[in-house]
């Protein structure tokens, strides 16, 4: 029988070779390759102060993996781009990391305005993704399996506030008040109705323009209700002051209670005197938390300890660095207990944690529950007690 | 609570009153609205606070440095976004084009100063926050101080009394051989003061912050609709009469919706007298 060797039969041959190869090359260099992380980071821009203190546990934590060698041999390979705030540097960014560059994962965006942008997309490419973003309708196991949430939802701010001024500061009648914007006004709405809900007496809810010059108006109408505690949802910190001096002014020494933003050190210099900034209590987190010891719980006081002169802590927030760290300790679990750095695999991971004990709180996620945080470690701080990025508690914890 | 609707009343009425004059002042000499005027007492604010506060510079000399930061932002206004567009002023172009600069003042201030309101230096520490308090009367005072001074500038001093000709007809003092391009300028430069001085002396109220220019701009033009434009008088009337009723408005009805009210007021007043409450309607020669 004459064996002859024909372009048809060359041209099968060949892609029988080539399909073959690639098939049985791809566990070895799966098993070499880099894990790819994309870090979706507003490094700079108006809103960049939290992705700077991230950015410094995500750094470090990577670097520390891959001095000890990486995951089971496979360096972290961390694929950072600035969105600047904009959710659509946002979009660009995560299309590249997916399509161009193929991360196995995402972390990020760390504002709710870009994630409500790119969870979408991420949710098309089955991209595994971790963010500490707050907005509620950023977490729905079903429309996005592959998203998860690090840190509390709006809805356990809300009730991590409710819960302090109604049964530990015992405040039965409340004023809520917010800015304008859009945030200020939806978390001002849904805080007032969960109050009402709860059997509070709502004695005056507004919206506070943030550049109104004088709040006066605002603080004798919340006086003159009868507000045991006043519930504060603004990132405006000229707002947030102007809000303290007014109460100082009517001699009040109704608290104030909500939003972390009433606990930024800009607010130091903006408030007419220090002790103006007393009886402020934001929220907060038991993890970063001073008790009456002086002391962080044993993990964070260990992790502080160890960074001591490696990373800043004094201008930024011990829950954002730690929260870094964690971010990519996740990922970095994830391929290490499966052996694998595919998507199905490193969702399905987390999936199954229950208790991960990371610096920030012990995760828990079920594939019907990815809001990861637990609530009880939700809790409000002293305002004007920073140092090292953590706060003490307000009084009535123990 | 009546106090506190005049303190507060009058002291935002003061420093909308001087950013219509510095609107005017910048009308008189070209025929312009210049929607940087606003910008300008947002720098006052910002300058005053970058040498007293930051930089450490005692505040009577960080004053007029702040002052003098303003006045060449106006003659830079002049020179970049005025001046080129003199030529056609029919076609409005000025609009486009000081906007266009108001907006530029603004985002270099932002990314060279802060997005966030910085603290504005207590400058006598005169009060503890009440009705007394310095905050609510410095703008008063400065508000009083600059309508007197410029009185005495129109009416007392030559150069005033160009600046009046170059106002009543621009043609015919040129005419006559007054310098038009140097005194559009000092115009300029003395809105520049003005509106530094708006923002200067409300820096305790309003603080250190890049976006109170468009907030300026916005509630200093309503002085000068309805005072007529061009009439001081009528600006500083206006002015007062604006923060005494966004006051009152944000005791009765509440902050968001006092903006609501006061813009209400404002177009019914506008509708009654569409010249302005104190302008004559200009006289057309057929």
């Amino acid at each position: 029988m004459a064996f002859g060797l024909t372009r048809r039969h060359f041209t099968r041959g060949s892609a029988a070779l080539g399909l073959a190869s690639a098939t049985l090359a791809r566990p070895a260099i799966a098993a070499s390759e880099p894990i790819r992380i994309g870090w979706l980071a507003a490094l700079t821009g108006p809103s960049s102060t939290p992705a700077i203190g991230f950015d410094r546990g995500v750094r470090y934590q990577v670097a520390q993996i891959n001095a000890a060698g990486g995951v089971k041999g496979r360096m972290i390979e961390l694929v950072t781009r600035d969105t600047q705030g904009d959710p659509t540097k946002a979009v660009n960014a995560t299309q590249e990391m997916i399509s161009r560059v193929k991360v196995h994962a995402i972390w990020g965006p760390t504002n709710s305005g870009e994630s409500l942008a790119v969870t979408p997309i991420m949710a098309r490419f089955k991209m595994p993704n971790i963010h500490p973003c707050v907005v509620d309708s950023l977490i729905d196991p079903v429309k996005y399996p592959n998203a998860f949430r690090m840190a509390p939802s709006n809805q356990q701010w809300d009730d991590a506030v409710r819960n302090y001024c109604l049964n530990i500061a015992h405040a039965k009648k409340v004023a809520v008040v917010g800015d304008t914007t859009g945030y200020g006004t939806s978390a001002v709405g849904a805080s007032a109705a969960a109050f009402k809900k709860d059997g509070a007496d709502v004695v005056y809810q507004a919206q506070i323009d943030a550049t109104q010059p004088d709040v006066m108006p605002d603080m004798l109408r919340m006086k003159n209700g009868g507000a045991q505690a006043i519930v504060v949802w603004s990132v405006s910190a000229a707002m947030e002051a102007r809000l303290f001096d007014a109460r100082a002014t009517l001699n009040w020494d109704v608290p104030f209670v909500g939003h972390p933003a009433m606990g930024t050190g800009e607010i130091k210099g903006l408030v007419a005197k220090p002790e103006n900034w007393d009886k402020v209590y934001i929220i907060g987190y038991k993890s970063c938390s001073f008790g009456a010891s002086g002391k962080l719980p044993d993990r964070s006081q260990a992790f502080v300890d160890s960074v001591k002169g490696k990373i800043a802590l004094e201008d930024t927030s011990l829950w954002w660095v730690v929260s870094g760290v964690d971010a990519i300790s996740l990922v970095a679990k994830a391929v290490a207990e499966t052996g694998s750095s595919a998507a199905p695999d490193i969702i399905g991971y987390w999936n199954t944690l229950k208790a991960y004990p990371g610096l920030f709180g012990d995760f828990t996620y079920t594939p019907e529950q990815h809001n990861g945080y637990p609530t009880n470690e939700v809790v409000m701080s002293k305002a004007d007690s920073s140092r090292m990025g953590a706060f003490e508690l307000a009084p009535g914890y123990t | 609570m009546l106090p506190n609707i005049i303190a507060a009343g009058l002291a935002m009425g003061a420093v909308y009153a001087l950013i219509g004059v510095a609107y005017n002042v910048m009308f008189a000499t070209s025929r312009v609205m210049s929607f940087t005027a606003g910008q300008l007492g947002m720098l006052g604010g910002v300058l005053g606070a970058l040498f007293i506060h930051r930089l450490g510079i005692p505040a009577i000399i960080g004053f007029p440095l702040a002052l003098a930061g303003c006045a060449l932002v106006g003659v830079i206004t002049e020179i970049v976004a005025v001046r080129p567009v003199l030529g056609s002023l029919d076609k409005h172009l000025y609009v486009l084009s000081t906007l266009a600069f108001a907006l530029m003042i603004q985002q270099f201030t932002a990314i060279e100063w802060s997005t966030e309101p910085q603290p504005f230096p207590r400058l006598f520490g005169i009060g503890n926050g009440g009705v007394g308090d310095e905050k609510f009367w410095l703008p008063v005072i400065a508000c009083a101080v600059a309508v007197i001074a410029l009185e005495y500038l129109y009416r007392r001093t030559l150069i005033g009394h160009a600046f009046l000709a170059i106002a009543e007809d621009n043609f015919a003092a040129r005419a006559l051989g007054l310098p038009e391009r140097n005194l559009r300028m000092l115009g300029f430069a003395l809105a520049g003061v003005v509106g530094g001085l708006a923002g200067f002396s409300a820096g305790e109220l309003l603080l250190a912050f890049f976006a109170n220019g468009a907030l300026l701009n916005f509630y200093g033009f309503v002085p000068v609709a309805l005072g007529g434009l061009g009439n001081n008088r009528g600006a500083v009337i206006g002015g007062l009469a604006l923060g005494l009723f966004q006051q009152a408005a944000n005791f009765v009805v509440g902050g968001v919706f006092a903006s609501v009210a006061v813009f209400v007021v404002f177009i019914v007043v506008l509708l009654a007298a569409p010249q302005g409450l104190f302008g004559a309607p200009a006289a057309r020669r057929v």
